[in-house]
């Protein structure tokens, strides 16, 4: 490459500043340096909240198998009041921000959703919503301006991508430590409700740091599919790999403007287990951390996905721009039969294209093993996000902020939740007999706001607009857990080396030159040794001696 | 010739409403403009945003490393080859969108019935409004795999071509984007331009027996030649700029070996990873450049007699 900087600056007649440059810049510089390190959570027992269980006089219809939690079916006939007297006392705006996926919700001016909760927090909340797909982008470019508001939401996975998380934190957060440390915490009663595996995640050098939003489904990933859309077809849900693959050429006809998938290569990795602890690794038979990069499972999984794009099965405009819907090209549209995404797309999909279409219906695909024996799905049971306060806003305004995260953590069962969930009655929901039904300007105001600053003892539903999906999700996350991988860094926080972090996205992207079809697979290797080269080996030592420190 | 010199307080006096008028502007060029620029010395750093009390703190306490986030720079081949990609793209622009909003102008200049045109601007100048996302899910939706075009083939029984995901065409694809978006805006300035020409000289021209093309060639292109040199250089100091949102969105359709520039690339390896003093290193580099650019062509356009961006 040195020889194109060359012509470059000699097309500028500047190749004497080019010879002269190297030593020159060589002479008098120093190149950056950073690193990652490694906390072992166990050792902060003694910082984290005590639990205490809040006397609820409801139960769950089914059990999930831990850690799924359990679920209800039935909106509980008679509400409680969880919170007693306005969390709010100062009257001062609060500013947060949260993801969202799908359109923003309309701000505070136009929103009868967050007017009507801000009246019941008794002091504003004034939400900047981010699209939850370029959030990380967004929360760096916030971080690096120290320009935070008074409540920051930060999704788990981000943080990964985040380079010197733990020095942002202590530079520009408050420490809750003293707030609910032990017995402090029953104060805040909701919070104290929280299982306390959640708090330990919200520690960062020797403190806790942030209020965790506690995950209620322990699976990143799942494979939905139209089982409407299927049925019409005369098939049914795939079995296997190979019964999916099949049925994915079947389903797929262009001039009947449908095809089989959105963009599914993390499923189509599960199904070849492919490590998935701490983002990709796994331990050795020797004990020596191993990425999937390095796995013949991904290179396997590779070629499948290659060959799903090369044989044309996803929806073309997935395949030409970032700009594209895929949720409503397969909720709506019906182009796409079989789309990957969070476990929390399924709920919302359904209850807001059902009202269209009533005939939908859409299903998880189970998990299966492309390669014999028992499948495996990836483990993602650590916090969907943390709430940060601002530092600096002093000893009230702290306990003030903490009280509304306790309003807003209320769980099922409470008035708090109902209007958290449901907004207002007869604006946002109606209420049936099964329990509180959705409008649409439901669909178009509430977008998980409160909830991404805050958390709960995790249960799931009931959701009185899509009457089945409490026991279809438990149906499936019951059967998926047994094959949960286990993760041989569970209970270590692991920040990853700057270097690993800054080459991840370029690794991916060759990656995905691969599978599109523009590299030869025989360029897997060159890729492999470029990432070792690029921060992989570092990423290898420092989990490594994480293991070692910790004596496992 | 050496006019009489205007004691300040009388020029005060004379012009202070002028003063006030641009004292805005002025305002708006110092906080965004200029302050900024003292920015750049996070490209010397070891930049730590979370050092000291402040980002002013932050500056102070960073760690100074001289050139060394350049030398990782040069040394990086995804940096040269984003540049590479960035200047083809540029040339590539300026010979085929240049020409082409001076050519629209004068074919609108011709028109005589001024609803007609009135009418044609606006159509044209619409695009220029659009988001990028839009831009591409409008070609998405005409010329993709599920477009328009191609479903038209699949019925005709043809085998759709392949226009929104091949790296080797992706050039022409982001040129024809943007000239979809941005052609009638560039007509604006060749129009006014146009407008300020002579009508004299066309008939005088005419009635000595000059043609349609020999009007064209000594009177209209002349008169338009000040105006084509000077956004001619302007677009030249800007040769590393050639967009961004464009390439982003279809980063994945093409893959980064066709689609990085040096915007997507200070994007991807110092905005998204939070290495700001290297992403500032880049950026200083795309300013110098930018500014030999503009200073070679300015004197380029001094020799040839036209009077540039600034007279000598």
């Amino acid at each position: 490459m040195t020889a194109s900087r060359r012509t470059f600056l000699g097309l500028l007649g500047l190749s004497a500043a080019a010879t002269a440059g190297g030593p020159l810049l060589a002479g008098c510089s120093e190149k950056p340096t950073a690193s990652g390190g490694a906390e072992n959570l166990d050792k902060f027992a003694n910082l984290l909240p005590a639990r205490k269980e809040l006397a609820l006089n409801i139960s769950p219809d089914i059990a999930g198998t831990p850690p799924v939690p359990s679920g209800y079916t039935k909106y509980p006939s008679t509400l409680i009041d969880a919170i007693t007297g306005k969390p709010g006392t100062s009257g001062k705006e609060i500013t947060a921000m949260t993801p969202v996926w799908g359109p923003a919700p309309p701000g505070i001016g136009q929103s009868a959703y967050l007017q009507a909760v801000n009246a019941e927090l008794g002091v504003p909340v004034n939400f900047t919503t981010q699209d939850g797909n370029t959030y990380a982008d967004k929360l760096n470019a916030m971080l690096g301006a120290r320009d935070v508001p008074e409540l920051l939401c930060v999704p788990g996975w981000e943080i990964a991508k985040i380079p010197r998380f733990s020095e942002a934190v202590k530079a520009l957060f408050e420490d809750l430590t003293d707030h609910l440390k032990g017995d402090a915490v029953n104060a805040y009663p909701m919070l104290a409700s929280y299982p306390t595996a959640s708090w330990r995640h919200a520690v960062w050098n020797e403190r806790l740091m942030a209020v965790p939003n506690p995950s209620d489904g322990p699976f990143p990933w799942a494979l939905f599919t139209r089982k409407d859309l299927l049925e019409a077809r005369g098939l049914a849900i795939p079995k296997s790999l190979d019964e999916l693959l099949t049925m994915a050429k079947q389903v797929t006809d262009p001039a009947k403007n449908a095809w089989a998938f959105d963009d599914v290569f993390p499923m189509i990795q599960i199904y070849h287990k492919v490590p998935g602890s701490k983002f990709g690794w796994r331990l050795k038979a020797d004990k020596t951390p191993e990425f999937k990069y390095e796995t013949p499972e991904y290179r396997q999984a590779l070629e499948v996905m290659a060959k799903i794009y090369k044989d044309g099965l996803v929806h073309p405009d997935i395949v030409a721009s970032k700009g594209a819907d895929a949720g409503l090209l397969f909720a709506q549209a019906g182009s796409i039969v079989f789309k990957q995404a969070g476990v929390g797309f399924w709920q919302g999909a359904q209850a807001e294209h059902q009202k269209v279409n009533p005939k939908l219906n859409i299903q998880p695909v189970p998990v299966f093993s492309a390669t014999g024996g028992d499948p495996l799905m990836w483990r993602a049971d650590e916090p969907i996000s943390f709430t940060f306060i601002k530092k600096g806003a002093g000893k009230e305004r702290v306990e003030e902020l903490l009280r509304v995260i306790n309003w807003c953590s209320a769980p099922v069962g409470s008035q708090e939740a109902l209007l958290r969930e449901y907004g207002v009655e007869g604006k946002h929901h109606t209420m049936t007999p099964n329990g509180p039904v959705k409008t649409d300007l439901a669909f178009k105001e509430i977008a998980n706001q409160y909830f991404f600053i805050s958390g709960r003892n995790p249960t799931i539903g009931p959701f009185p607009d899509t009457p089945n999906y409490v026991r279809d999700l438990l149906g499936w996350s019951n059967e998926t857990v047994k094959y949960l991988e286990a993760d041989p860094w569970e209970g270590l926080k692991v920040e990853m080396p700057d270097k690993f972090k800054a080459f991840a996205v370029p690794a991916e992207e060759k990656f995905t030159d691969v599978l599109r079809g523009r590299r030869p697979m025989s360029d897997v290797d060159s890729i492999v040794a470029e990432w070792k080269a690029n921060g992989g080996e570092e990423a290898r030592d420092l989990l490594a001696k994480a293991l070692s420190e910790a004596g496992r | 010739m050496k006019r009489p010199r205007i004691p300040f307080r009388v020029r005060l006096q004379r012009d202070w409403q002028l003063l006030v008028m641009v004292a805005p502007g002025f305002l708006i060029l110092l906080v965004f403009s200029y302050v900024p620029i003292a920015g750049n010395v996070i490209a010397f750093q070891d930049y730590n945003p979370y050092l000291g009390d402040n980002p002013l703190e932050a500056f102070l306490h960073s760690e100074w490393i001289g050139f060394g986030q350049f030398q990782l720079l040069f040394e990086d081949p995804a940096f040269w080859h984003a540049l590479r990609n960035t200047l083809t793209i540029t040339a590539f622009q300026l010979v085929f969108f240049f020409p082409l909003p001076i050519l629209l102008a004068i074919l609108l200049h011709s028109l005589l019935s001024s609803r007609v045109r009135g009418f044609i601007q606006t159509v044209v100048y619409l695009p220029h409004f659009f988001s990028w996302v839009l831009v591409i899910t409008f070609f998405v939706q005409m010329l993709g795999g599920a477009g328009l075009l191609a479903q038209t083939m699949r019925e005709a029984d043809l085998q759709p071509w392949n226009i929104m995901t091949n790296p080797d065409t992706f050039i022409l694809l982001v040129t024809a984007e943007a000239v979809w978006k941005d052609i009638g805006w560039g007509t604006i300035v060749f129009l006014a331009a146009l407008s300020t020409i002579d009508q004299n000289l066309y008939e005088a021209a005419a009635a000595d027996g000059a043609g349609r093309w020999r009007r064209l060639w000594h009177i209209t292109l002349p008169g338009l030649r000040p105006v084509i040199v000077l956004l001619l250089i302007l677009r030249l100091g800007d040769a590393l700029s050639v967009g961004f949102e464009q390439f982003i969105l279809q980063r994945d359709a093409v893959g980064r070996e066709a689609s990085e520039v040096l915007d997507t690339f200070v994007y991807y390896f110092s905005i998204a990873t939070g290495n700001y003093g290297y992403g500032a290193a880049a950026g200083l580099f795309k300013a110098a450049i930018g500014l030999c650019l503009i200073l070679a062509a300015n004197k380029v356009a001094h020799r040839l007699g036209e009077q540039g961006i600034y007279a000598k």
